[in-house]
């Protein structure tokens, strides 16, 4: 039996972009509740019993984020609620389908959001690129704040909360949480060095809390139906709630698949996604948390997509970005071509991301095209580990670790390369697109 | 030539969402670039004196973010996403494709000025890979077909 | 105050000390480049990695601030690593300008690279090319390629002079400092980023290709250019004169830098300041007309016989040391006395940081010991002037007016208005030529040092030649053999300079009793 869509119930319905549609379906019920019947730190709490973790990558405890707040608010330094709506990490468009097709769940969430840390403005941040979801989620702000969800004096309750878009411009790093603030401030997308953290010195040196699209979609549901049935849901205690898996590569329907946290992966590849696009081209490897986290080969892929059954298997859920490839995938062009994402992405600020990530992108790149040298492999890893941990944001460690993975676990491919000069899997792999 | 009192209005509105204006940068460099097509010295050192910012400053963040043009793309600027998920779905044969098209290499523009090409990272879009995204829109799951259709349609 | 144990060694530091700063206090320097004392932390370069026990990673020890018992490792094996893999990546785009770049002998990539590099490289590829030789502004070159995007000179321009002239371009890799189009480094302290830069991404246009630092004989002086004193590093070059590029003789100033106080310019200078050496070399000097004893007599006999008839007076630049002042003083009581004033000489507003509207160097110096203070000193009419020292102003050449004085006895460095009209004028030595004492405008008293030989012909330190003046007229002069015997007078004499001597000024200065809360 399917498995009740809890987030993505609206999405597919007529007008599932509207609030009428919206309220229909017994929206903004939860804020209703919140604003009347919780205090923030109640909804605080019961947050923290529902056992969510962030969906945005990281993972972390959203009731324990958001009890880093100052309980009170010191009227120079107002709260600010962010929502991490940049979307950028490779394999990943859960978020997009939330705004652009119910905009007001993640509206209702955010406004929940803020209620409980005591915020009066959310500043939703979303990718440049998707210009549609931005103008969808202002119309729907329109009419959220019409009808008094959101603006001044929110449901008569004596607490406003504006909500504000706030567009990017072309750039993966302002997904890291503290990037975000320096272009929500209006700089270059540069990471900060913490301490302090959001909560004590975020944006404009206020507290501030930032959280991902998917993770305050969850908080409506929270409210209504309580902690104890959220967690409930998904493998409990620590990996509890729904979760969207975007599904991608080679696979028969790749899409966005809700199911609860801890779905098995060969249940969302050979079932929900229709199993491999090619009969005849068998599984080969299959990144499970969006390009920066270690790669599965095939005989690592039974387990569960969950935080910690991933962990336990030295990589990460990460996104929930699951890239699947298959045996004509040359897994030097794969991996030339993520280094080339992180090279690119790279806001050059620290010195072994910005001059690594160019580097490991040049040696995979002569891997690839028959000028590898046999020296070039634990020379990756070197310059791997030389980045990993001494950087100031994880973009470095997003580079290395697929690269470490890469080599390791598809090692034969990458000697191939370099002592004969062509490929594996024979596909043309000297492309020369750069 | 755009900072009209039309304009001046609108940066208004910006900066009233925030509570300090250089918050305001990017959202009035999105305005002139829509009301320009692109952003050049002149506008930015405009910008940086309406938000009291250096000019260094300005230019420093439209030279950051990728999606802020420095000189006019071609009316239909053509960005195809060729990031991994894309990649295993055909990208790098659509953008082949399109260069042969359209007659220019990536990074070009069509001497008519209709067309630019360029390769961007993932839009978040994989599961109808392989995409571009066509000035504000997104087209997916294309086949060499569907392009050619849809350049003919904008020719 | 916590205890924290670095390297074995327990210490007890304030709170909010970071690592970097409590090594420092134990004389021991952890390698970094983007830190600086003056600005604020940025933690980019990552060079200052540091073991921190219990922490799962290493951390920047110019950032984390010691806690109640942290044991740290600066040079254990995990840090020596990362520090060598920070100086391979700092290396692999960087171009191999040694040969031809300024900062070669003052390099910090080159001295870690020494120090805690691996000697090789491992990189291979194709170097990242940039812009190189960019004029940014009136007196600094930028090259691109050999930027370590440390931002040191980003945040002096946002943070010191407020003026914003610099800020990275690009992204990622290909990051690079640069100045807005059409714009200019043009702010009144643009040279100090130079100073700031760890590499030679950022010259002085003005020392570029002139000599090597090590052919530099530095002596540490105070700056000549207002009375604020700043504290600074003279770099004569003594470079065989066979390698001379320029065709000049050696033994001349190559270049100024600052030199830290923090009771005085804590690590800056102005460009005026900086570049003062070029309006002296610019400038002519003054050659004697006669034989030096010839003139001191003449000299002398003009002085004593306008004293005699009460015609005598006296005008002093600001810029002199004390002891010329106090010498020449000394000799106009011996001839019989006469009116002496120290010429005001001011120019434009103090801007709040260091630069002074007062140039003289020693205008408070020369106030306490002629009795007078600033400015209050009422023009006198003379027929006789002793005109001493300089302005070295083109606006402000210490003319008397036409007409108020029928004869001239000129003592100084340079070709002026006042020598040329002078009946008799004797070369002295210039600022950077005789040792000395300036007080700035806070009364701080500081020890001016000489540089090198007299570039004039026959140019003596101007106390000595008060002396022969004396002796020339057979007057009693006092006994002094050096500058120090002078200031030993001066102290016994001078009540706000009691206690001055070279000892108390040392290289940091003294506040001197004439100073508020001294």
């Amino acid at each position: 039996m399917p498995a009740e869509r809890i987030l993505t119930r609206n999405v597919g319905r007529p007008d599932s972009t509207t609030l009428a549609a919206y309220e229909a379906n017994g929206g903004y019920q939860a804020l209703r509740k919140a604003v009347g019947s919780m205090t923030p730190d109640g909804l605080t709490e019961e947050v923290k019993k529902s056992g969510l973790r962030g969906r945005g990558g990281a993972g972390f405890p959203t009731g324990l984020k958001w009890s880093f707040m100052p309980k009170e608010v010191d009227p120079k330094r107002p709260h600010y609620f962010l929502i991490n709506a940049d979307e950028s990490e490779p394999g990943t468009f859960k978020d997009r389908l939330l705004m652009e097709q119910d905009p007001h769940l993640v509206l209702e969430g955010t406004l929940l959001g803020a209620y409980a840390i005591r915020a009066s403005v959310a500043y939703i941040y979303i990718r440049g690129e998707f210009v549609h979801g931005a103008a969808v989620l202002e119309r729907a702000i329109a009419e959220a704040t019409a009808k008094r969800y959101a603006g001044k004096n929110v449901l008569g309750g004596g607490w406003s909360c504006e909500l504000v878009v706030h567009r990017g411009a072309g750039a993966y790093i302002c997904g890291e949480e503290t990037a975000l603030m320096s272009s929500l401030e209006g700089d270059r997308g540069y990471p900060r060095l913490k301490p302090p953290f959001p909560a004590a010195s975020g944006v404009w040196k206020c507290p501030t809390t930032i959280n991902n699209v998917e993770t305050v979609a969850n908080i409506p549901f929270i409210v209504e139906r309580g902690a104890a049935w959220f967690s409930s849901v998904g493998k409990p205690p620590k990996n509890t709630g729904p979760k969207l898996y975007c599904l991608s590569g080679h696979v028969k329907r790749p899409g966005v698949y809700e199911a609860p946290l801890g779905l098995p992966m060969r249940e969302l590849i050979e079932e929900l996604g229709g199993g491999m696009l090619h009969t005849d081209r068998p599984l080969k490897a299959v990144i499970p948390g969006g390009s920066s986290v270690p790669v599965l080969r095939a005989d690592e892929c039974d387990l569960d997509l969950d935080f910690d059954s991933l962990m336990a298997k030295g990589t990460m859920l990460g996104s929930a970005g699951i890239m699947v490839m298959d045996s004509s995938v040359c897994m030097v062009a794969a991996m030339a071509r993520i280094a080339h994402f992180y090279h690119h992405e790279s806001c050059g600020q620290c010195t072994p991301c910005r001059e690594g990530c160019g580097w490991l992108e040049r040696i995979l790149n002569r891997i690839e095209t028959g000028l590898g040298l046999p020296s070039d492999l634990d020379l990756l890893l070197s310059v791997s580990d030389n980045i990993m941990g001494n950087t100031i944001c994880a973009l470095g460690d997003a580079a290395a670790m697929p690269t470490i993975s890469f080599v390791k676990k598809f090692e034969e491919e990458f000697r191939h390369h370099i002592e004969h000069k062509t490929c594996l899997t024979g596909t043309l792999a000297m492309q020369g697109v750069r | 030539m755009i900072f009209d009192a039309a304009f001046e209005s609108a940066v208004d509105a910006i900066v009233a969402k925030y509570p300090q204006p250089k918050a305001a940068v990017l959202p009035v460099l999105w305005e002139v670039q829509k009301r320009m097509g692109f952003i050049d010295t002149a506008a930015e050192a405009w910008v940086a004196q309406r938000l009291g910012v250096a000019p260094a400053h300005v230019h420093g963040c439209v030279t950051f973010y990728t999606m802020y043009k420095q000189r006019p793309s071609g009316r239909y600027h053509v960005q195809v996403c060729t990031t991994l998920s894309c990649m295993l779905r055909g990208s790098d044969e659509l953008v082949t494709h399109l260069e042969r098209r359209l007659g220019v290499p990536v990074g070009g523009t069509t001497p008519d000025g209709k067309f630019s090409l360029v390769r961007v990272e993932c839009l978040g879009s994989c599961d109808t890979a392989p995409m571009f995204q066509l000035n504000d829109d997104y087209h997916e799951n294309l086949t060499l077909e569907k392009v050619d259709r849809l350049l003919e349609s904008l020719s | 105050m916590p205890r924290v144990t670095i390297d074995g060694f327990e210490m007890d530091v304030a709170p909010g000390t970071t690592i970097l700063q409590a090594c420092l206090q134990r004389g021991h320097e952890i390698p970094h480049y983007c830190y600086h004392d003056g600005l604020s932390i940025a933690g980019n370069c990552r060079m200052c990695l540091v073991d921190v026990e219990k922490q799962p990673k290493l951390v920047i020890g110019c950032y984390t601030p010691v806690a109640e018992g942290m044991v740290v490792h600066t040079e254990n094996d995990k840090v020596k690593n990362a520090r060598s893999a920070m100086m391979e990546f700092f290396l692999i785009n960087h171009p191999l300008d040694c040969p031809i770049c300024d900062q070669a002998g003052e390099c910090r990539l080159q001295d870690y690279a020494v120090t805690h590099g691996t000697g090789k490289s491992r990189y291979t590829e194709p170097k990242l090319a940039l812009a190189k030789a960019v004029d940014i502004g009136p007196h600094v070159t930028l090259d691109q390629e050999r930027c370590i995007q440390c931002s040191r000179c980003i945040r002096f321009c946002d943070e010191v002079t407020k003026t914003g002239e610099l800020g990275f371009f690009d992204r990622g890799e290909r990051s690079q400092i640069g100045i807005f189009p059409g714009r200019s480094l043009d702010n009144a302290y643009s040279g100090n980023v130079v100073d700031l830069c760890p590499v030679g991404a950022l010259t002085l246009k003005e020392f570029r290709f002139q000599t090597r630092v090590w052919y530099l004989r530095n002596t540490s002086t105070i700056c000549a250019g207002c009375a604020r004193g700043c504290n600074v590093v003279v770099g004569v070059g003594q470079q065989p004169t066979l390698m001379t590029t320029s065709g000049q003789l050696d033994d001349r100033i190559k270049r100024i830098v600052p030199r830290v106080n923090a009771d005085v310019n804590d690590w800056w200078i102005c460009d005026e300041g900086r570049l003062s050496y070029l309006r002296e070399q610019g400038a002519t000097r003054l050659v004697p007309a006669m034989p030096y004893d010839a003139a001191v007599a003449k000299a002398g006999a003009i002085l004593a016989a306008a004293a005699r008839a009460g015609t005598l007076g006296a005008i002093l630049s600001p810029r002199l040391v004390c002891e010329d002042v106090f010498a020449w003083k000394t000799a106009l009581e011996a001839f019989g006395g006469g009116p002496m004033r120290v010429h005001p000489l001011r120019r434009g507003e103090d801007d709040g940081l260091l630069i002074r509207a007062d140039k003289g160097a020693n205008s408070t110096g020369a106030g306490w010991i002629l009795g007078q203070s600033f400015g209050a000193t009422a023009p006198f009419k003379a027929r006789t002037l002793l005109v001493v020292g300089d302005t070295l102003d083109p606006a402000d050449t210490f003319v008397p007016e036409p007409g108020s004085a029928a004869e001239i006895v000129y003592v100084g460095p340079f070709v002026t208005p006042a020598s040329r009209a002078a009946a008799v004028s004797i070369p002295s030595a210039s600022w950077s030529e005789a040792d000395g004492t300036f007080v700035s405008f806070e009364g701080r008293a500081q020890r001016v040092r000489r540089c090198h030989l007299p570039l004039g012909q026959d140019a003596r330190p101007g106390w000595r030649i008060a002396l022969d003046v004396l002796h020339a007229a057979k007057l009693d002069a006092p006994a002094w053999t050096s500058a120090d015997d002078v200031l030993a007078a001066i102290a016994a004499k001078v009540p706000e300079l009691e206690g001055v001597t070279p000892a108390a000024m040392g290289l940091l200065g003294v506040p001197a009793r004439g100073t508020v809360g001294a």
